[in-house]
């Protein structure tokens, strides 16, 4: 099997170093005071130069943030974070004034070359060849740095910007969508979001538009002590379609980093959005000291019948994940899926996995959750599955599988399953085991390293998940696969 | 943002903490047990009625369904006779060969039960409210520990109010060719509450089989807290079978708690039938290696029944096995809760658990709400859940109604089949049987 060759191959080629984007940036950056209050969102809202409206909404989440708690019933631990000791807004200086690649700091473009992503129009990413064209909306701290490919986009009518620039020149679109998903009231960190947000990426695919290009975000928290608050609105209009892939890379730092992002997506009659993640924050290190706290609101409304949202996430990084993709499946034969892949090591917590709200007749909704725990890390699936009243003949498959390396991680799962229809039809089905001594003694047995042998069994096991990704992202994520099991075995 | 919390109580939450206020004096026991109901009372005072933003009830909503509590029932001149008993649990379960413990309107009652005959069979076994009145040692390590599950409302409200029901001793290496029929009735036209416990000791190598049956005189509103408590030594075997079928208005509270020693082997069967709301927990923990359970089960639910099951496996040692599988029939606006939970500690290598929740809904209105949760600390492990919801398969009705059933025999046979399953589980042919012919009966096609 040719896949296998190379996944070894692959495997073999990773470097020593355990988190190969590490490193960071020296680059001057100009940063809002210290810690949050009025005049902080005020602050962010002129910087992005943003009419009455949109301050007053996030004025709004400001204030309705102040009452709200930290949410708690996750199973992760960590100290309570001081968000009076956080810098909420952090630009790189070079970018202000008009935006070309040629302007851009050589020095962040330097940046993204390292980390591969290609930012040069007639690049593609890097190692693989033939690949497609791919436009990016590279987002530094709290700022876009650029966006490629705009002309060829805009000819097909696809708005791609980032969502400071959507709100000052589509305001219409941002108004009617922006919050309809995920309300500003919805949980702490998204409301938090709502009033501080800084940038993230503007998607508008018009009515049986088939987006002619993937469309991709970078994220990198560079600068210190500084939170990222992005916020991405896609919306694909009747019977259009969009594939989108979401990149995240932060320096190794002592601190924990902040990063509370929303991500709405609105899929009208005959749509289809692929929302495509691979997340590789910095998870700290072996000592669990440093990382990115990653507390995610992701949400996706398939609002138009017939419409379709798929979520494929890849979570490699992170020292804590918080982050439930979900769905709901408004429009009668709607359909949601879920592909994930979770891998924790070290002392990483990961309590994700997603929500499946069937509201529309006919609706279907697929789960497959891998998870993966290693090290002394924590792996958690929580799931909710349910069918309202007038979901009749809604379908779901929950698959939710996982695997432990070591003795002193833990996995857990927990779904919720509401049927409140009896024509709906749920199945659920779970397992939890460790990596059988008879195929690693095989592949040993063939020659393979113990590493390699249980990077090898591991590809096996997320291939479900692994197929769901675009091609271009399959090959980087079977080495990010093998890295953060390093170390696991032995 | 710390804002002092308010102690906030409904009027059934502060109605409990009367209760007992009022009852306290005239409680069985000797002063280790008045020290224990008052920090049993102290925990739930504490709590409070679990409601739904408490994780473990977040589908019975407890403190929402009591209005009020009914004063305790303590009435010994209650007239149960053959045809009652008949009738309150059914002739096919009477009919089993068995010794039978009568506990009812709150009283044990030892001119219905077979303690002569269990006595002379080797059994230790004494009315509860007498035991607590010179408790001896394994009944106080029993009590203590099911005190130890901390923040369990049911069992801190039991263990501050429990007035009845009986303590079981069996010796080491002895085993009960009969089972054990313990009938719980209420009262007729009577609206009271009833606590009581039931603690169980199987010492090394002893086995038995207890049924637990509940059924009704006719009260008209009851409030039932039954907690039981079973010991299992090392290679000792309890076989735990539940028929629940209590008046329509009864709110019914259950926790059944084993531990379970090397080599032991705990079964635990419930049919669910009866009452308006009814919550079954079941806690299972694994102290000693190799250790077995099965735990499995039917709920029958139609109308407005609201019925939980919350089961908690611990796995604290290695090589233990649990299964369990539940099947749940839906019917009319009734809503069906199942809600297990596998734990396996650091140390528990080698286990070996398997979940199984299957509902069948009948009506667009039904309800089935599943929580099967793994919390797993050990990589060498095999676990794994499943949790199925849907309606009658429209194939398998189109192949017997093409085999000329009429249609709704067609159906009765696939509920009955479906429901079938559960009762797999079950060793005891007899039983199975009995309990099988209560199923039908609910069913509305009794066998022939």
């Amino acid at each position: 099997m040719p896949a296998v060759e190379e996944t070894v191959e692959r495997v073999k080629e990773i470097d020593v170093d355990k988190y190969k984007y590490g490193f960071s940036t020296d680059i001057e950056s100009v940063k809002a005071p210290k810690g949050l209050n009025e005049d902080i969102v005020r602050f962010i809202s002129a910087k992005k130069e943003e009419p009455e409206w949109m301050l007053e909404w996030r004025l709004e989440a400001y204030k309705r943030w102040r009452t709200m708690t930290e949410p708690t019933w996750a199973k992760v631990h960590y100290p309570k974070i001081d968000f009076e000791d956080l810098y909420y807004y952090a630009a790189p200086k070079s970018t202000e004034g008009p935006k070309s690649l040629d302007e851009v700091d050589p020095e962040l473009l330097r940046t993204y070359e390292k980390l591969g992503i290609p930012l040069k129009e007639q690049e593609v990413l890097a190692g693989v060849q033939g690949a497609p064209k791919v436009a990016v909306d590279a987002v530094f701290d709290s700022v876009s740095v650029v966006t490629t490919f705009r002309d060829e986009l805009a000819k097909a009518g696809v708005i791609f910007c980032s969502i400071s620039e959507a709100v000052k020149d589509h305001p219409d679109l941002v108004k009617k969508y922006l919050g309809s998903v995920v309300p500003v009231t919805d949980n702490f960190y998204a409301t938090l979001n709502s009033a501080v947000f800084s940038d993230g990426s503007f998607v508008y695919v018009p009515e049986g538009v088939r987006c002619p290009m993937e469309l991709s975000t970078y994220f990198r928290i560079n600068a210190e002590n500084t939170g990222q608050f992005e916020r991405t609105l896609i919306i694909a209009d009747k019977g259009s379609y969009v594939s989108y892939l979401e990149g995240c890379t932060a320096p190794m730092r002592d601190e924990n980093q902040l990063h509370a992002a929303v991500v709405e997506l609105v899929a009208l009659e005959d749509a289809e959005i692929k929302y495509s993640t691979v997340q590789n924050w910095y998870p700290g290190d072996a000592e669990g000291k440093g990382g990115v706290y990653n507390f995610v609101t992701k949400r996706g409304d398939c609002r138009g019948d017939r419409s379709k949202i798929s979520w494929t996430q890849v979570e490699t990084g992170s020292a804590i994940t918080w982050k439930y993709p979900s769905c709901i499946l408004r429009g009668h034969g709607s359909r949601g899926e879920f592909y994930s892949i979770a891998i924790s090591n070290g002392y990483q917590q990961v309590d994700s996995g997603t929500k499946m709200i069937h509201l529309g007749r006919d609706t279907s909704s697929r789960i497959i959750s891998k998870g993966i725990a290693a090290g002394f890390s924590d792996n958690t699936y929580r799931g909710l599955v349910s069918a309202h009243r007038r979901a009749t003949n809604a379908r779901n498959f929950t698959c939710c599988d996982s695997l432990l390396i070591g003795n002193r991680c833990g996995a857990h799962t927990v779904p919720y399953i509401e049927a409140k229809n009896a024509s709906a039809t749920f199945e659920h089905e779970a397992t939890t085991s460790k990596i059988s001594d008879d195929q690693l003694f095989y592949c040993l047995s063939r020659g393979l390293s113990e590493e390699e042998a249980v990077a090898l069994i591991v590809n096996g096991f997320v291939r479900d998940v692994l197929q769901q990704l675009p091609m271009e992202f399959m090959a980087e994520t079977q080495k990010l696969i093998g890295i953060s099991l390093e170390g696991s075995v032995g | 943002m710390d804002l002092p919390v308010q102690q906030f109580r409904t009027e059934a939450e502060q109605e409990l903490l009367d209760l007992f206020e009022r009852s306290v004096d005239a409680l069985p026991g000797d002063a280790s047990i008045a020290a224990m109901r008052k920090a049993a009372i102290r925990t739930y005072a504490g709590l409070g009625l679990p409601h739904r933003r408490v994780e473990a009830w977040k589908y019975t909503d407890l403190r929402g369904a009591l209005d009020n509590v009914p004063p305790l029932l303590a009435e010994l001149d209650v007239q149960v006779g053959e045809s009652e008993l008949e009738a309150a649990i059914g002739k096919a379960c009477l009919g089993l060969p068995a010794y039978r413990v009568v506990v009812a309107a709150g009283e044990f009652r030892g001119d219905l039960s077979d303690i002569g005959a269990l006595r002379d069979d080797g059994v230790e076994v004494v009315s509860l409210a007498q035991m607590l009145e010179s408790p001896a040692d394994w009944l106080t390590a029993s009590l203590e520990d099911a005190a130890g599950c901390g923040d369990d409302v049911v069992i801190a409200l039991n263990t501050a109010l429990m007035t009845a029901g009986v303590a079981l001793r069996l010796p080491e290496g002895l085993t009960l060719q009969k089972p054990i029929q313990l009938i719980h009735l209420d009262m007729i036209g009577a609206s009271g509450s009833i606590f009581t416990r039931n603690v169980v000791v199987a010492e090394k190598g002893a086995s038995a089989t207890l049924i637990e049956s509940f059924g009704t005189l006719g009260a008209k509103e009851l409030q039932r807290n039954a907690v039981t408590t079973v010991s299992l030594a090392e290679k000792s075997a309890i076989h735990h079978v539940k028929l629940q079928r209590e008046a329509i208005e009864t709110i019914h509270l259950n926790v059944w708690a084993a531990n379970v020693g090397t080599e032991a082997r705990y079964n635990a069967f419930q049919l669910s039938a009866g009452a308006a709301l009814s919550r079954n927990q079941v806690y299972v923990r694994f102290d000693g290696e190799d250790g077995a359970t099965d735990i499995s089960g039917a709920t029958l639910a139609r109308g407005r029944q609201h019925c939980d099951t919350t089961l908690v496996v611990e796995h604290n040692v290695p090589s233990c096995e649990s299964r369990e599988l539940f099947k749940l029939v839906l019917d009319d606006e009734a809503r069906g809760v199942f809600q297990g939970k596998i734990v396996v500690k650091q140390d528990a290598q080698k286990t070996d658990g398997k979940q199984m929740s299957q509902a069948l809904l009948l009506s667009e209105t039904a309800e089935f709400d599943s929580k099967p949760e793994l919390e797993i600390y050990a990589d060498d492990v095999v676990c794994g859940h499943g949790a199925t919801s849907g309606q009658i398969d429209e194939d398998l009705l189109f192949y017997l109604r093409a085999r000329g059933l009429p249609e709704d025999q067609a159906r009765a046979l696939l509920i009955q089949a479906f429901v079938g399953e559960a009762f797999e589980a079950l060793d005891d042919e007899a039983i199975g049987d009995a309990l099988t012919i209560v199923a039908a009966e609910w069913l509305g096609t009794p066998l022939e």
